[in-house]
């Protein structure tokens, strides 16, 4: 066997491999899987913004969380789920709130493990038991919740994205911001 | 979400992400995130399994605070086989755990 043939071989037994057993991406390509689905709705930046610094300790800093998984309280009213072109609003969430005070309303993604532990996707009991421990110094008084399902990319940079940014900026009053996608 | 992390640390606060899409991630170009290998749904793990949940969550915040360069990936080197495996025994014991 040839230099060649043997890394072919090799990289065809890396792609057949369990990626749950790998440490890979579970559903690799996923840009482009979607960008073809949806033409124009994924992404790409040239451009790296400039890092900020956390200037105090953890343990003094105040945490916001951003949130994509649909999640809000189940007193408040959904988010559209079945507009084609997806829902452009959020929600504001109590960080004081607990699991059950929360319901998951989204399509696009498997929330059977996060209904059963909303921490999974919205880890708000962690983030309130690392204040309780000192870890972190506080939260901020409400998390940002939106649809990850967005088909029109300036649309959602007008209506959703720089007015949860801005709403962060102006009454977050917070140190550092967690954003987890779904 | 990438928008909105760009958009916020562009405001002075710093920020990090979790993602289960490294390359989507990758092409968003974020100031910083945590590359979980897990699925859609799970970026902290699985139900009830309170120390990992915790682990992705100490592994962003330590990145924020150690992270040199915008753009910084930290890759989480937990398989999703070990997480279900550790996992298994909490979901049928419910959320007393």
């Amino acid at each position: 066997m040839t230099t060649s043939e043997q890394s072919v071989g090799e990289s065809r037994a890396e792609a057949a491999a369990d990626p749950r057993q790998t440490g890979r991406q579970l559903r690799p390509g996923l840009w482009h899987t979607i960008n073809e689905r949806y033409p124009g709705s994924m992404i790409t930046k040239d451009d790296a913004v400039p890092l900020a610094r956390l200037n105090k300790p953890l343990a003094e800093a105040r945490v916001v969380m951003v949130s994509s998984c649909g999640v809000h309280l189940r007193t408040q009213r959904p988010m559209d789920v079945t507009h084609p072109l997806g829902y452009f609003g959020f929600r504001r969430v109590p960080s004081s709130a607990r699991h059950d005070d929360l319901i998951i309303h989204q399509l696009k993604f498997p929330h059977d493990d996060a209904d059963l532990d909303i921490n999974v996707s919205f880890p708000v009991e962690r983030l309130q038991e690392m204040v309780e421990a000192g870890e972190l110094g506080s939260l901020s008084e409400s998390f940002y919740s939106f649809i990850g399902y967005n088909m029109d990319p300036e649309k959602f940079e007008a209506e959703v994205a720089t007015p949860i940014a801005d709403a962060i900026g102006r009454e977050a009053h917070a140190d550092l911001a967690l954003l987890v996608p779904a | 979400m990438g928008l909105i992390q760009r958009q916020v640390e562009a405001r002075g606060i710093p920020t990090v992400s979790i993602t289960v899409a490294r390359d989507v991630t990758e092409r968003t170009k974020v100031p910083r995130a945590v590359f979980a290998p897990w699925p859609m749904g799970h970026h902290f793990g699985a139900p009830f399994h309170r120390e990992i949940q915790l682990r992705v969550l100490r592994e962003a915040f330590d990145l924020v605070q150690s992270a040199e360069r915008s753009g910084e990936i930290r890759d989480l080197p937990i398989k999703w086989a070990t997480v279900r495996r550790e996992s298994k025994h909490l979901s049928a014991q419910g959320r007393q755990l």
